[in-house]
């Protein structure tokens, strides 16, 4: 009897929830929103306050996470940015390199090999396509890397200057010694650095001179800094000294270089690299390298408007073609230029130098020897052309 | 029941509670462990079905009223649930853990199936997703971690003896 009555009463409970809540189901709108802010002002209440705090709590959390990542992330970019600003460095002092030689080179990256035996290897982008050739000297804006030994189409192998056959006729800066400069073939660390052999013994050269290539040879042009002499070697040769260099190009360094064709290394490289100041080789290659600076440089001067007749320099080659049998004349472009004869006195008023002794100083004279010698013809007696100051007085 | 179990059925239910508003908000799982469900389940196999729909009615409410739509909803499923709960007692008062644990996926999932057949705030493939995809897995880690608070409360809520 109490277990039936009991159930009765719990089925009852249970009929007058469902109504309930069934009632509160189909309560209008505009009498639920008050029923539900009643509850939650005061029975929920602290149970939202659980739930906000807890809630601030998750964003606070995700927050410092974000915040820790975004700090890894800054924290990444710092520890990369000095070796993009190297690399970044490195590619204007090669635009920089690539101005002053205006033509003739090949950029090319450089691979080196790991592999044991061809430590002092390297493998260039570049090859005979891009018209590297045997014995075409790889140099970089420091200075003298080494000298392509193979060629394919389109790459090439190249000797850096550690390798055991690498030699160049070598000279100080100054033009007072001569020697041979080869690979310092001993133990580590110094075999990472040069020596400079065969200087004679009436000359000694003190530490910190620098040490160019000398031209002798024919296959690397004159004026490429190689190193810097660091002390004298102590060796068994009674006529000759032995110097111990510091090398302008480190190999770890070298991810880009400039292969100089033939016909470059023949013309020469005079002025393409500072040979004044050893010390400060480094920082001038820097400074003159900088492409990026010396063309804004170039577009923030203000720029003197020139009439067209004084644009009579502009007539110069912009680059020396290679030496023709028929055209090796080097006036030959001058004097074909179409100069109008009312011009030419306002071009010896901006540079009074005489045309022909300009013309002897731009070439070397042992560089810029032309592959066939040529006997200069006779210019033609023009009328258009002819000097004022070899002119006859008319009668 | 005497004073003391109601007592200590009291704390844990309260326990459950202030779980429901804190840890599930700090996980913010798409399916989220339903304690009030537990506490609900808790409480109803230890009092008479007439209790136990009083009790899910009220519980119901609570959770209603946080929600923006279907007040009366979530009490209707809770009392219906909290009353079949209580009269199936006798079938899972066993102490068998996978049967206990069953028996809160089962009961998770029917408030989740009366819920959203009440509030009709879902429809169509929505509704079908809901019902056959994310409250079986919702009522699945309702289970997990309404076994983790037996566990953990079986002090509490050990029944003194006669």
């Amino acid at each position: 009897m109490a277990s039936r009555v009991s159930g009765r009463r719990d089925t009852l409970l249970l009929s007058a929830c469902v109504a309930l809540s069934i009632v509160t189901l189909v309560l209008p709108q505009t009498v639920r929103d008050p029923i539900a802010a009643a509850m939650r002002r005061s029975v929920v209440a602290p149970l939202l306050s659980l739930q906000y705090n807890a809630e601030l709590t998750r964003r606070a959390w995700e927050a410092r996470e974000r915040t820790r990542a975004e700090r890894d992330s800054v924290v990444l970019a710092a520890m990369t940015a000095p070796e993009l600003e190297r690399e970044n460095g490195r590619l204007r002092r090669m635009l920089g390199l690539g101005r002053r030689l205006r033509w003739g080179f090949v950029p090319a990256e450089a691979l080196f090999s790991r592999s044991p035996g061809e430590e002092y290897t390297v493998v260039l982008s570049a090859g005979s396509r891009a018209g590297v050739r045997p014995f075409s000297p790889v140099v970089a804006p420091e200075g003298l890397v080494g000298m392509v030994k193979m060629v394919d189409p389109t790459m090439s192998i190249a000797i850096v200057w550690p390798h055991p056959d690498f030699r160049v006729s070598a000279q100080s800066a100054d033009g007072s010694a001569f020697g041979i400069v080869a690979a310092h073939l001993g133990d580590e660390p110094d075999r990472y650095l040069l020596e400079m052999r065969g200087v004679p013994l009436r000359t000694s050269l003190t530490p910190g001179t620098l040490i160019v290539s000398s031209g002798l040879g024919g296959v690397y042009p004159r004026g490429i800094p190689i190193g810097v002499v660091q002390r004298e070697l102590r060796t068994s040769e009674v006529w000759a000294n032995t110097y111990l260099l510091r090398p302008a190009v480190l190999p770890a360094d070298v991810s880009t270089v400039m292969i100089l064709h033939p016909q470059r290394a023949g013309a020469g490289v005079n002025g393409v690299w500072e040979l004044a100041n050893p010390d400060s080789l480094a920082a001038d290659s820097t400074r003159r390298a900088d492409s990026v600076a010396r063309a804004r440089a170039d577009t923030a001067r203000p720029r003197p408007a020139r009439p067209a007749a004084a644009r009579v320099d502009t007539v110069r080659p912009r680059a020396p073609a290679p030496a023709r049998a028929d055209t090796g004349r080097r006036d030959t472009v001058r004097r074909q230029a179409p100069v109008r004869r009312d011009t030419a006195p306002a071009r010896r008023d901006t540079a009074p130098v005489r045309r022909d002794t300009a013309r002897r100083d731009t070439v070397a004279r042992d560089t810029a020897a032309p592959v066939v010698p040529v006997t200069p013809a006779p210019p033609a007696p023009r009328p258009d052309t002819v000097r004022r100051d070899t002119t006859p007085p008319s009668p | 029941m005497k004073g003391i179990d109601l007592l200590r059925i009291t704390i844990a239910f309260g326990l459950l509670l202030v779980l429901h508003y804190t840890l599930r908000p700090l996980l913010a799982w798409r399916s989220s462990p339903d304690f009030l469900v537990i506490a609900l389940l808790l409480v109803s196999i230890r009092v008479r079905p007439g209790s136990a729909a009083v009790v899910g009615f009220i519980t119901g409410l609570i959770a209603d009223s946080i929600s923006i739509d279907g007040l009366g909803a979530g009490a209707l499923a809770m009392s219906v649930v909290a009353f079949g709960a209580s009269w199936l007692k006798a079938v899972f008062f066993a102490d068998n853990l996978p049967l206990i644990a069953f028996f809160i996926f089962l009961g998770k999932w029917a408030l989740d199936i009366m819920y959203h057949a009440a509030s009709g705030n879902l429809g169509g493939g929505e509704l079908a997703m809901q019902l056959l995809v994310w409250s079986p897995l919702a009522a699945a880690v309702t289970a997990l971690f309404g076994l983790i608070v037996l566990a953990l409360l079986r002090p509490i809520l050990r029944t003194s003896p006669a």
